[in-house]
């Protein structure tokens, strides 16, 4: 008896859209919090990073030539040291963030953690890693 | 229904009745009068629901949810593995790990901001074709090319 959750969530919007009722200002007037950046945060190098795992996966299979010979023709263009380091460093930085994060998912998974407070310092920590490793790998 | 009914007759005559209701399949140890136990115990009353209540459905979702992660454990394990004994091995088990990891990832994003039963068949059956493209790929990369470990182990070593 009754509708299921996912019933109830599709007759709620089938008919908001269908009466084409606006939507009130959520995202674009709450002020914005630590842990809210942190969440979407987890979510946006989520996607991204897929996607860069997808690309990867579909230009192996399109292109012509093997790894390496790619690698040295981006290597023969000769960009500067720094440019390298940062190159490595934007690489990581997403890794990293998504890991660390993804850990304190985990932690909140097993039921810890969930005081304000400790919501704050872990995600804080979360931060720290990330940015230490990030660099710790750049330099590798 | 039947549970609110319960909440607003508890909240004004105290915990008491609770006790003496034969319905009730749990009896709280202690009975105190304070507001904030009258509304522990209400909701333990509620969340012990008895069988007719509870309409029997399906644990996929809940075995999902475990299955996510679990998988997540193992690709954070698969780390330290790709850095210490990088190999076939751990080439194709990063490539189903990561592969299968992106597409309930991307699965959840999708529940979340796409609703409308056809849109919602539409944008998994695309996310489908993706994840089964990404992982030949990168099988195909583990194969016919150095694999994902020796992969990373050259990016970094210019």
């Amino acid at each position: 008896m009754g509708t299921s959750a996912k019933e109830e969530m599709n007759k709620f919007w089938t008919k908001n859209t269908r009466l084409n009722r606006p939507v009130s200002p959520h995202i674009s007037i709450y002020q914005w919090s630590v842990p809210m950046l942190l969440s979407i945060s987890h979510r946006g190098t989520g996607v991204g990073l897929s996607s860069g795992i997808s690309a990867f996966a579909l230009a192996a299979l399109v292109l012509p030539e093997s790894y390496p010979y790619y690698l040295d023709l981006i290597h023969s263009m000769s960009f500067g040291p720094q440019f390298l380091a940062f190159s490595k460093f934007a690489l990581a930085f997403p890794v990293a963030f998504h890991t660390f994060n993804g850990v304190r998912h985990l932690i909140w998974d097993v039921g810890k953690g969930f005081k304000i407070p400790e919501v704050y310092r872990s995600g804080y920590v979360v931060i720290a890693l990330t940015v230490l490793a990030s660099i710790g790998l750049a330099a590798m | 229904m039947a549970a609110l009914v319960r909440l607003s007759s508890v909240c004004h005559r105290g915990v008491s009745p609770l006790l003496f209701r034969s319905s009730s399949l749990i009896r709280p140890l202690a009975i105190q009068k304070k507001d904030h136990d009258c509304l522990y115990l209400i909701s333990a009353k509620i969340h012990a629901t008895p069988s007719n209540y509870a309409s029997s459905g399906s644990k996929a979702a809940s075995l999902h949810w475990t299955g996510e992660r679990i998988l997540s454990i193992a690709l954070l394990g698969m780390v330290p593995a790709a850095y210490y004994i990088p190999g076939p091995a751990v080439d194709y088990s990063l490539a189903a790990a990561l592969t299968l990891h992106g597409h309930w990832g991307l699965g959840q994003v999708l529940t979340d901001y796409v609703h409308g039963d056809f849109k919602i068949k539409m944008a998994n059956a695309g996310l489908f074709v993706l994840s089964t493209v990404t992982f030949a790929g990168l099988c195909y990369f583990n194969y016919h090319d150095v694999g994902i470990c020796k992969a990373v182990a050259l990016l970094w070593s210019k």
